[in-house]
């Protein structure tokens, strides 16, 4: 039998959870000093591929814990081989939980995806920047040098390209800045993908940072494709740090 | 769940999605039958990774002006070979471009 994790909790005493978790198992925790981690047995013979179900399921089993803990969501698809190579991994991870515990109490997680029509803006680009300085190598450049002012021009246009959304993340990101705590932006992770963003934002502020958003939709660039998602655990804000070893 | 999501385009986003699953499996495909592709696949990739970041170093040199034009005459020839190179053994083990990256994860996507 393994064990099947969700997530880290700020309290050790045992939780009293009567919905299911993977599998339909039980659900409950291993404390290791204040702190537990929330688990369920996972039959090994039962181990497929992770499903989609199984994200939902242990996302519902993480979101069921914030209600009454701080939560340091797992990985999806975290397995241990035994209630051993748990403690143990507490142990070496104790004091950055508990950092992690504490700067995350009270907080939630959004998320924000931004889609913007790079293609378009590309070919805007370089319609404007035709005709600029490109005879000087044209004409008297060897093959060589060709390729280069090629690159060169190429280089430019993606540089302005980036500049391009940056210009539109900061008007973007000026809605919800004043309302979160910590963000993570991630811009241009594909051509289409103007931004995929998180933020990390006090429960007392949630409402005010959906209107945030619905302010962005009604009155931020309208050339822009919106998907706000959230409240979720903080899984993109915890920072962790092995414990250092202690001398003997 | 889905009241936790907030679109006014669901298409556009999932169409986002299925292009980035498409072009990165999870892992890397290696099995028997195509170790050696498995490998050139993850060696192409690095080699890949230099050359333009080699390029991208020799593009901010040329714009700021620092290079005499015999430099550039090299910095050109030097990137063309390597361009064609990689061509030639992308050939060779069937590889197209967009299979050289990886999702490294948390850290997004190598290239």
């Amino acid at each position: 039998m393994k064990i099947y994790t969700y997530g880290v909790i700020d309290s050790n005493s045992g939780i009293e959870d009567s919905n299911k978790g993977i599998e339909g198992a039980h659900v409950y925790n291993i404390p290791y000093r204040d702190i537990s981690i929330a688990v369920s047995d996972l039959d090994e013979r039962s181990q497929k591929k992770a499903s989609s179900g199984y994200i939902l399921k242990h996302e519902e089993v993480a979101e069921r814990l914030m209600e009454s803990f701080t939560v340091l969501p797992m990985r999806f698809f975290t397995i241990f081989k035994d209630k051993e190579a748990i403690l143990s991994m507490m142990s070496e991870y104790y004091d950055s939980f508990n950092e992690n515990l504490n700067r995350l109490r009270g907080k939630l997680e959004f998320g924000l995806k931004v889609i913007w029509s790079g293609n378009t803006i590309k070919k805007r680009i370089a319609e404007n920047n035709t005709g600029q300085g490109q005879n000087e190598f044209l004409s008297n450049g060897s093959q060589a040098k060709n390729y280069v002012m090629q690159k060169l021009k190429k280089y430019k246009l993606d540089q302005q390209f980036k500049e391009e959304g940056h210009k539109y993340i900061s008007i973007v990101n000026r809605f919800f800045s004043g309302f979160a705590v910590e963000e993570k932006l991630n811009i241009l992770k594909s051509e289409g993908l103007l931004l995929t963003a998180s933020y990390l934002v006090e429960k007392a502020k949630q409402d005010d940072f959906k209107q945030a958003f619905e302010r962005l939709k009604k009155s931020g660039p309208n050339d822009l494709k919106y998907l706000f998602s959230g409240p979720w655990p903080p899984y993109n804000f915890i920072n962790l740090t092995k414990s250092e070893f202690k001398k003997a | 769940m889905s009241k936790k999501v907030k679109t006014d385009f669901p298409d556009a986003f999932i169409a986002e999605a299925e292009k980035r699953q498409e072009v990165l499996p999870e892992r890397i495909d290696a099995n028997p039958q195509n170790a050696e592709k498995g490998l050139a696949k993850l060696v192409l990739t690095l080699v890949e990774l230099i050359r333009k970041l080699m390029e991208k170093q020799a593009m901010r040199r040329v714009e700021g002006g620092s290079l005499t034009d015999e430099e550039i005459e090299k910095v050109g020839e030097t990137l063309m070979k390597l361009e064609n190179k990689m061509k030639e053994l992308k050939g060779v083990f069937e590889l197209k471009d967009e299979d050289l990256n990886i999702n490294l994860g948390p850290l997004g996507d190598l290239m």
